[in-house]
């Protein structure tokens, strides 16, 4: 793992990828496209559109936000989407690193996507408090947990160069 | 529950329309609360609640401890339509959030 976050002026992040890094990345926006486009009463779709009213009495109340907000919550995780396979697309890759600068907004996106692909591998994975980011070779989820822990890697490091404005 | 009542305002009063009196409700704010999950990062639950709300980095980073913590944590209260904004813009970073009449 060799990726990098950077700000460069004041409204950039320059983010640098091992090659390999950036294989593994240009996966990933189409695999979220697919959960967004799979409508259910799944635990991912629970986990990514949770209720908002809990309360029995606000039942109505409930649908009624479902009704008006899950197209526009879907639309919104599909834009960032967009965004992000659209920078994979224009990076600039050298002899063994790849290159792309984010606009603040570019960045912004990546942070949600990051957040949403981890949110639905932990539900599928069932993650718990308890996972540390080590992962048993043996146990057959290895794969995807180590992708988990690296897309939290990511996320960390993405976070530290938009929080150092 | 845990209430934060420094954070707690009384909801505005505001001029009601005769429409508005068919569905009149108790003129109680309502409370947004952040629930503990297991994947959200903790740097990430604190940028999200200074980005949407404001909040300075000490006041975020308490509320996500409060969460990490304690299972979950009232991050902004209000009327209705201001607490399921709120929601909605929690829902839209990935934060487990949810709302009720505050009591």
């Amino acid at each position: 793992m060799v990726a990098t976050f950077k700000r460069v002026g004041r409204d950039r992040v320059r983010v640098r990828l091992g090659l390999d890094e950036v294989a593994v990345l240009r996966d990933l926006p189409g695999q979220l496209r697919e959960v967004l486009a799979e409508p259910g009463d799944d635990p991912v779709n629970r986990r990514l559109f949770p209720p908002a009213y809990l309360e029995p009495d606000d039942a109505d109340r409930d649908a009624e936000y479902r009704s008006l907000m899950h197209d526009e919550l879907v639309q919104a995780k599909l834009a960032n989407v967009e965004v992000v396979a659209g920078t994979l697309a224009r990076g600039s890759p050298s002899k063994r690193r790849w290159t792309v600068d984010l606009t603040e907004e570019e960045a912004t996106a990546w942070l949600g996507v990051l957040n949403d692909l981890r949110l639905a591998l932990g539900v599928r994975l069932e993650i718990t408090e308890d996972f540390d980011g080590q992962v048993d070779d043996a146990d057959p989820r290895a794969p995807a947990m180590r992708l988990l822990s690296y897309l939290g890697w990511l996320e960390e490091h993405l976070l530290e160069a938009l929080s150092s404005a | 529950m845990r209430h934060h009542m420094a954070m707690s305002t009384t909801a505005p009063v505001r001029e009601r329309t005769e429409e508005e009196d068919d569905v009149v409700e108790p003129d109680v704010p309502w409370v947004v609360i952040v629930w503990n999950d297991p994947i959200n990062l903790m740097s990430y639950v604190v940028f999200v609640l200074q980005k949407l709300f404001g909040y300075s980095k000490d006041k975020a980073t308490k509320l996500m401890l409060d969460v990490h913590h304690r299972g979950k944590a009232v991050v902004s209260t209000g009327p209705r339509e201001k607490a399921e904004f709120d929601v909605y813009r929690l829902h839209g970073a990935g934060l487990w959030a949810t709302m009720q009449k505050d009591r």
